[in-house]
C-alpha cells in the first residue's frame, strides 16, 4: 500500500521532502521559476541579487524552525528575535551535519522580549530590517513598537489564523469570509486591523491545524500516544466532524512565496492542506503514518463528562476547515504533502524516533472509558 | 450580492431565471475562438489571472455573443423526470440566450403525464428562445431528430445513467461526426471517503453505472468529450423536491427530523452553477476535453445547516430533531431527501480548466425559492406526514413544534 511503502522509503533513504539538504529548496526554486508568477513578482533564482535583511519574531520553535533554513538557503539575512529559552538552533533528524552547520553559522539571534516594547521599538530601530515575519505575534499591541521602528519596512508577514472565522453552516472558509470578534484568536484580527489602518504592506497567513516533526501542539502526538499504547481512540460525538491538517513544511514554503510577491501585498491567504479529514479519518491515517494496526475509536457525548481543565481531545468540536484555492491560484503554491505522507514524516522524523513535546496523560481517556466499561 | 441584483433586473419573469450570462469572469471582449484556446500553461494562468477577482464573488458579467465562427449546433438528450431533469432545461436557456442553435430531445412520449411537470411543462419558453424541442427514444437519435438540424457540433446526455442507456446515444453521435460528447454523470459514484471533499481524480465505485458510461464516452475519440457529476440541486423549475421538503415542514411548524447528528456535509447548488459551467465546456472545448467535473457550487452545508438556512428564507425558527432510522424502523431514503452520510464534492477542475466561478449563493437563493413556494399554494395544502409522525413518536416529540 502507499502509505506502507513511503513509511519504508522515508525510514530507508533521507528523501528530499523529509531532510533539509539542499535538494529540498533547489527543488521548489526550480518550480518557481517555471511557475507562472506575474509580471514584476519575484523571479530572481540567484538569491545574492534580491537578498533581504529579515527579522523573524519567533522561529526557534516549530514554523520559523522551518522557514529560517528556506530563507538563509535563499541568502536573505535572518535574525530571530527570542528570549532566548529554546535553544536558537537545534540540528534537526534528517539534516546533515554539514547543512546543520551550514545554517547555524548564517542565522542570527537578536535577544529580547517582545512584551518588552520599548525595547522591541529601539533595537529594531537601530539594525533596521527590510521584511518582519511575526510568527509568534497574538495582539496587536506587540506589533505596533515593530513597525514604528521601521518605516521604510518593505513587507509584514503575520502569522495568523484560521481560528478567526465565524463559525459556519457553510464551508469551507474562504479569506473574505466573516469572522468571529469574540473569539480567542481576536488579536489575530485586531492585528490584521492594525497592519491595514498602518498603511504597511502586510501578507497576513491563515494556517488551519498545522502538524509535522517539532509540533509543540499535540495533534499528531495526541493519536500517537495512544496507538503506540495499543490504547483505543475517543472521539467526541460522531466522529464526522471534519477538520483540517497542513504540513509544517509546506507552511514553511508558502511563508518564503508570499515574500517580495506582489500578489500577496495586503492580502490573506488560508494556508493548509489540500484534502480534509474528519475525526475518525484522521485516526486511522496516524495508525497508517505509524505503521500500527487499525485502531478501536470509542465515541463518547462531552456532555457527559466533567474533564476540568484537561483537553480530552485536541481539536474543536465542530467542521472546521478552510479552502487553499486562492493561495494555490495567486501564488502557484500546492501542499507537498498528503496526509498519511505527511503523517508519516513527523512520524519518522519525530514521534517514531522516541521523541515528543508532551508526555502521554490518559487521564481523560480513562474517565471517557470507564464509563463506557460501566455502561456495558 | 451584487451579481444577483443585476441579475434579477435582467429578468422578465418571476421565477428569476437568469439569461444570457456567463458566469466566467473574462475580461476579454471576444469570445475565445473554439478550439484554439491555449492550454500552455502561461496561457491557462493568464487567463486565469485575468479571470481572478480579488477576494470577491462579485461577478463581472460578460454577456457573450456566439458569432457566425463560433455558433454551435447543440443536442440536449434529457431525462423526462428526477433531479437532473433541470439541468438541460437551464443548460438549453444559457446557450440559446448566448446565440447557439438547441435542440432538446425528452425521453419518451410528449403527450405523457410526466410532461406536465416542470421544466418539462415550461418548454415554451425554450420555443420561444428560438429552441427546437422534439420527443423520442434515445435509443434512436437519428429518428427522434430526423427533419431537423442536419448535424450537431456538441450532445449532451442528460439521461442515461448506464451504457445500456447511453451507448446508443454514443454511437449515433460518434457517427454523425458529433465533435463534442458531454455526459451528466453523478458525485454519488465517488467511493466514501476519510478525507473530503471527493475531488476529481478520486476513486469510484467501479461497479456504477455511470463509471462504465464515462469510460466508454472517454475511448471513442471524439474531438473532445467531457463528463459532469452534480449532487443536488435548487432552481425554479426542478422536477424533483428539495429545498421544499424544508418548507413543507417549516411552514406547518413542524420540527424537521434530521436522520444521524446534522452535520453531515452536502453540495446542494443551484441549478445555474451548473448550466453555466456546461456552457463554458461548449464554448471551451479544448479547455474542457479529456475531463471529469464536479458539476457543483463550491461551498458545502450541513443538513442541520440547510434546515436553518430554509426558516430563515421563510422567516420562521427550526426545529431539528435527530434520529438514527435503523433504530426508529424507517427507510433512510423515504425519510429524508438526502444521502445519510457527508457527500461531498468540490468543483477544483472547472476553476482551474475553465475559469469557472461558483455564483450559488444559499442564503439568498433560498429567499428566492421560498417566495415562488409560498406563492404556489402548496405550504396551505392538507399533506400526510407518516414517516415523520413515526420518527417523532419514536423519539418522544410532539408533532407540533412548541415554537410559535
Amino acid at each position: 500500500m502507499a502509505a506502507t511503502a513511503s513509511l519504508k522509503s522515508s525510514l530507508l533513504l533521507p528523501s528530499p521532502i523529509s531532510d533539509f539538504s539542499g535538494a529540498a529548496v533547489s527543488v521548489s526554486a526550480q518550480k518557481r521559476r517555471k511557475s507562472w508568477q506575474p509580471r514584476g513578482a519575484r523571479m530572481q533564482v540567484s538569491a545574492v541579487a534580491d537578498s533581504k535583511n529579515i527579522l523573524v519574531m519567533g522561529g526557534t520553535r516549530f514554523i520559523g524552525v522551518f522557514l529560517s533554513r528556506i530563507l538563509v538557503k535563499e541568502g536573505h539575512q535572518v535574525t530571530l528575535f527570542t528570549r532566548g529559552k529554546a535553544p536558537i538552533t537545534q540540528q534537526l533528524p534528517g539534516e546533515s551535519d554539514a547543512e546543520y552547520a551550514e545554517f547555524s553559522s548564517k542565522v542570527q539571534h537578536m535577544k529580547g522580549d517582545r512584551q518588552d516594547f520599548e525595547f522591541v521599538k529601539t533595537s529594531l530601530t537601530a539594525k533596521g530590517f527590510d521584511v518582519v515575519y511575526d510568527i509568534n505575534g497574538r495582539e496587536a499591541v506587540e506589533v505596533e513598537p515593530i513597525i514604528d521602528a521601521l518605516p521604510n519596512l518593505e513587507q509584514y508577514i503575520y502569522c495568523s489564523s484560521a481560528g478567526v472565522y465565524l463559525k459556519s453552516d457553510l464551508l469551507p472558509h474562504c479569506e473574505n469570509d466573516a469572522v468571529d470578534p469574540k473569539s480567542r484568536h481576536k488579536g489575530k484580527l485586531e492585528t490584521e486591523s492594525l497592519l491595514t489602518s498602518r498603511g504597511v504592506n502586510w501578507t497576513s497567513i491563515r494556517p488551519v491545524y498545522i502538524y509535522g516533526p517539532l509540533n509543540y501542539n499535540p495533534v499528531e502526538e495526541w493519536f500517537f500516544h495512544r496507538l503506540k499504547a495499543g490504547r483505543p481512540i475517543p472521539i467526541p460525538g460522531a466522529g464526522n466532524q471534519i477538520t483540517q491538517l497542513g504540513h509544517v513544511k509546506d507552511l514553511a514554503k508558502a511563508f518564503n512565496l508570499v515574500l517580495g510577491n506582489p500578489k500577496a501585498s495586503q492580502q490573506i491567504f488560508n494556508i493548509s492542506g489540500a484534502k480534509y479529514v474528519t475525526f475518525d479519518g484522521l485516526a486511522r491515517a496516524c495508525a497508517m503514518a505509524g505503521g500500527f494496526p487499525e485502531p478501536e475509536l470509542v465515541h463518547y457525548n462531552p456532555k457527559d463528562f466533567d474533564f476540568g481543565k484537561k483537553k480530552a481531545f485536541p481539536f474543536r468540536d465542530q467542521h472546521f476547515f478552510a479552502s487553499i484555492e486562492k493561495a494555490t491560484r495567486e501564488l502557484g503554491w500546492t501542499p507537498e504533502f498528503d496526509l498519511v505522507g505527511g503523517l508519516t514524516d513527523s512520524y519518522n522524523l519525530d514521534f517514531g524516533r522516541g521523541t515528543f513535546r508532551k508526555a502521554a496523560d490518559f487521564t481523560t481517556d480513562d474517565m471517557i472509558l470507564g464509563k463506557k466499561l460501566a455502561t456495558v | 450580492m451584487a451579481f444577483s441584483a443585476a441579475a434579477a433586473a435582467a429578468t422578465s419573469t418571476a421565477t428569476a431565471f437568469v439569461s444570457g450570462h456567463h458566469r466566467r469572469l473574462s475580461s476579454s471582449s471576444a469570445p475565445s475562438p473554439s478550439f484554439s484556446q491555449s492550454t500552455h500553461p502561461r496561457a491557462v494562468a493568464a487567463r486565469r489571472r485575468r479571470a481572478a477577482l480579488p477576494a470577491s464573488r462579485a461577478a463581472t458579467v460578460m454577456t457573450v455573443r456566439a458569432d457566425a465562427k463560433t455558433k454551435k449546433s447543440v443536442l440536449i438528450v434529457n431525462t423526462n423526470s428526477g433531479g437532473h431533469a433541470i439541468i438541460g432545461f437551464y443548460l438549453a436557456k444559457e446557450l440559446l440566450a448566448a446565440g447557439h442553435a438547441v435542440t432538446v430531445l425528452t425521453a419518451g412520449d410528449e403527450a405523457s403525464d410526466k410532461m406536465r411537470k416542470p421544466p418539462f411543462s415550461r418548454f415554451e419558453e425554450l420555443r420561444s428562445a428560438g429552441g427546437k424541442t422534439v420527443w423520442g427514444d434515445p435509443a434512436d437519435v437519428g429518428a427522434a431528430v430526423a427533419g431537423g438540424a442536419s448535424s450537431f457540433d456538441v450532445v449532451l446526455d442528460n439521461n442515461g445513467k448506464d451504457l445500456d442507456a447511453v451507448r446508443p446515444v454514443v454511437d449515433w453521435a460518434k457517427s454523425s461526426g458529433v465533435g463534442q460528447f458531454l455526459f451528466i454523470s453523478s458525485a454519488g459514484i465517488y467511493k466514501p471517503t476519510d478525507e473530503p471533499p471527493h475531488v476529481e481524480g478520486d476513486a469510484v465505485k467501479e461497479s456504477a453505472g455511470h463509471v462504465g458510461v464515462e469510460k466508454y464516452v472517454a475511448e471513442q475519440q471524439f474531438g473532445s468529450w467531457a463528463s459532469f457529476r452534480p449532487q443536488y440541486m435548487i432552481g425554479s423549475g426542478n422536477n424533483k423536491d428539495c429545498e421544499e421538503w424544508f418548507f413543507d415542514r417549516i411552514v406547518r411548524r413542524r420540527p424537521v427530523p434530521i436522520p444521524g447528528n446534522g452535520m453531515q456535509l452536502t453540495n446542494i447548488s443551484h441549478v445555474r452553477d451548473l448550466s453555466s459551467m456546461l456552457a463554458l465546456a461548449v464554448e471551451s472545448p479544448g479547455a474542457a476535453a479529456g475531463k471529469i467535473f464536479n458539476c457543483v457550487s463550491d461551498r458545502a452545508v450541513t443538513l442541520d445547516g440547510m434546515a436553518r438556512l430554509c426558516a430563515a428564507a421563510a422567516g420562521v425558527a427550526v426545529e431539528i430533531v435527530h434520529y438514527d432510522p435503523a433504530a426508529v424502523g424507517v427507510d433512510a431514503k423515504k425519510a429524508f431527501p438526502f444521502r445519510n452520510m457527508h457527500f461531498y464534492a468540490e468543483p477544483r477542475a472547472a476553476k482551474e480548466a475553465l475559469g469557472w466561478a461558483s455564483t450559488t449563493n444559499l442564503p439568498e437563493d433560498l429567499k428566492e425559492r421560498y417566495a415562488e413556494y409560498a406563492g404556489s399554494g402548496r405550504g396551505e395544502k392538507a399533506m400526510a406526514f407518516d414517516i415523520d409522525d413515526k420518527i417523532l413518536a419514536a423519539v418522544g416529540k410532539a408533532p407540533a413544534s412548541v415554537i410559535a
